[in-house]
């Protein structure tokens, strides 16, 4: 198995008469052998051009791509040995799904029928298609067209697996048995991947760690727990976590509190210089409904759904409106006076004008 | 409701009717010219002793006019233009489908441009050269300029085929170790393959019905049949007959060939708009 490593990757893309974007600016990554990297992002972060880079379908601007300790940049994606399975599977509809995995086998080397047909039964078996092999793509579901794509990758046995939003086209039940498989098949095999996707959920349950982009820069890259726990920006906190934190501009206090509002005030988990502008996030999950002590609120909308609710409220004096778990049992209706409070330790704040975690 | 979606039906019926008796009308009207002797040529419309005299002159190269030689001429320089721009236009098509390159869109364009200048307009100089690079009433010219009909229908058709195929199938290919040579011959274009057959018929129609070009490059050796079912106006009787049935005649191949290929001809004609 393998490492994989990038050294201030960029890419430049330039068409004449326009100006030129910067869509990947500078990336430094090592991927340890074996490990399953999420690479998480919204729509237009780079990450997608990243993959195409390591694959070799995207010409480098900058930087080196190292597989195994060697540079691979300058190689053609046909010198490369990297497997993608496509966002859109790139099954080749003419081809039966056996014919499809043997399709890459049969470009390197003359490789020999029984081996091309000993090598198709056993990928196929590894990912569950044994049944599936005289079938056409046409018939598949999506679920199976991924596991097709998934075994076609894997089937050249490459150094590096790269998985490009490999759930995206699935339904939420095929979601969650393709999810658990992916994850069984890559633990087996032990392939260095990268998985690209704008799905958090998708990236905190298969990644070891993860890489969270932004504007083709890396915002914080750590395990799911630390990218969770201790987003480095506002950024990072925002994209990650469902529903989302709640982020409310406010001015520090002298005593390790921020003032929201002249009727609102929360504690800071550390102390933070008085005057400074700063952004407190507090998540859904991290906020509780109090009877009496704790901020003073009105209910805007609850949303009961069974095994927990959103309730949305607004503290008194702050416009922007708070968003809060609650238990399963609890009743609101619209307008009902309520009190929040927030564990301090849960807390994060940043800085109003970076946007960087104060911690 | 029913009974106006039914006399809909019928008022459509009804028109289509009316159109195919309007657009079929030349045909039948030709079909009955060329079964006329030639005596009867001009004494009635209707009534007259049906023969298939004109047909046995026609292919019987009596007359003079070696009318089989036209109509294989016709076969070779069609047949030959289509190949070469099948040739020259796939590459060509797939190319700028999938790249855009310094020029790449002057270059379409220019090739566009060919199919809506009028022929007329290069047909002078074209003689001209033609006469002096020794391509008059050849082959090999008329193949050439033939080009100017079918390489542009070739290239822009086939090229939005080329574009409608996701690339992420090649880039697989690629990844597998295949060259882009490979990924071309291999994934791309046995994709396209009802667009290759579609197109290719339309090509060939083209350059079939095409008449300027072998009208002022060609005499006798490389003529086709379009010029040639001319030749039997000539002369001091006009043989109305004899033109019908060589008309009718060249019609067969494209005729032939459409039949044929009928069913990728649906397919590849909707350009792509229908996706599998």
């Amino acid at each position: 198995m393998t490492e994989l490593e990038l050294r201030e990757l960029r890419k430049t893309f330039s068409a004449r008469g326009r100006p030129a974007v910067d869509a990947v600016r500078g990336i430094d990554l090592i991927l340890r052998s074996g490990e399953l990297l999420g690479l998480l992002g919204p729509s237009g972060c780079g990450k997608s051009t990243t993959l195409r880079m390591i694959a070799g379908l995207e010409k480098v601007t900058g930087g080196d791509i190292l597989v195994g300790g060697s540079s691979v940049t300058a190689r053609p994606a046909q010198q490369r040995n990297i497997g993608v399975a496509f966002e859109n599977y790139a099954l080749y509809p003419p081809l039966t799904v056996a014919e499809n995995l043997a399709f890459g086998l049969k470009a390197r080397s003359r490789a020999d029928r029984g081996d091309v047909d000993r090598k198709v039964r056993e990928i196929a078996a590894r990912v569950d298609l044994t049944t599936l092999l005289d079938a056409r793509p046409a018939g598949l579901s999506s679920g199976q067209k991924q596991r097709v794509s998934l075994a076609r990758a894997l089937i050249r046995e490459p150094d590096v697996l790269l998985l490009d939003e490999p759930l995206s086209h699935l339904d939420a039940a095929q979601r969650d048995t393709t999810r658990r498989e992916l994850k069984r098949i890559q633990r087996d095999l032990g392939h260095t991947t990268i998985l690209v996707t704008h799905d958090q959920e998708e990236a905190l349950s298969l990644a070891d760690r993860i890489a969270v982009m932004k504007d083709g820069v890396i915002q914080q890259l750590g395990t799911p727990y630390e990218i969770y726990d201790s987003p480095a920006n506002v950024f990072v906190a925002d994209f990650v976590g469902e529903p989302a934190i709640n982020l409310l501009p406010g001015t520090t206090e002298a005593d390790a509190h921020a003032r929201l509002s002249p009727a609102a005030r929360v504690a800071l988990p550390l102390p933070v210089p008085e005057g400074r502008d700063v952004v407190v996030g507090i998540r859904p999950e991290d906020l509780t409904l109090t009877g009496e002590d704790g901020l003073p609120a009105r209910v805007v909308a609850h949303e009961p759904l069974l095994e927990s609710g959103i309730a949305t409220l607004t503290l008194d004096g702050v416009e922007k409106p708070l968003v809060v778990l609650t238990d399963p049992e609890v009743r609101l209706a619209h307008d009902d006076r309520v009190h929040v409070t927030a564990d301090p330790h849960l807390t994060h704040v940043f800085d109003a004008e970076t946007g960087d975690s104060l911690r | 409701m029913t009974v106006r979606k039914r006399l809909l039906g019928w008022l459509a019926d009804a028109a289509l009717i009316l159109y195919f008796l309007f657009a079929l009308f030349p045909i039948a009207w030709m079909v009955i010219l060329s079964l006329k002797p030639t005596n009867q040529l001009f004494s009635t419309y209707f009534s007259f002793s049906p023969t298939l005299d004109g047909y046995r002159t026609v292919l019987g190269d009596s007359e003079g006019i070696p009318f089989v030689r036209f109509f294989v001429n016709s076969l070779v320089v069609s047949v030959g233009a289509v190949v070469l721009s099948l040739l020259v236009g796939l590459p060509a098509a797939y190319a700028s489908a999938r790249w855009r390159f310094k020029g790449s869109e002057n270059l379409m364009f220019t090739l566009l441009s060919f199919r809506f200048a009028p022929e007329l307009t290069v047909i002078i100089p074209l003689f001209v050269l033609y006469q002096k690079l020794g391509l008059f009433d050849t082959y090999v010219g008329m193949v050439w300029v033939l080009q100017l009909v079918t390489l542009p229908l070739i290239v822009w058709i086939m090229r939005s085929y080329f574009a409608d195929l996701t690339p992420e199938l090649e880039q697989a290919a690629l990844l597998d170790g295949y060259t882009r040579k490979q990924a071309f011959l291999r994934v791309a274009l046995p994709l396209v393959k009802p667009g290759v057959a579609a197109v290719s018929l339309l090509a060939f129609i083209f350059a079939w019905n095409n008449f300027v070009f072998p009208l002022i490059l060609t005499s006798n050796e490389a003529q086709t049949v379009t010029v040639g079912a001319l030749s039997f106006l000539g002369g001091d009787r006009p043989k109305y007959n004899l033109t019908a049935a060589a008309a009718l005649v060249s019609v067969v191949p494209p005729l032939l060939l459409a039949l044929t290929i009928q069913r990728y001809l649906v397919r590849g004609l909707s350009f792509g708009a229908v996706k599998s």
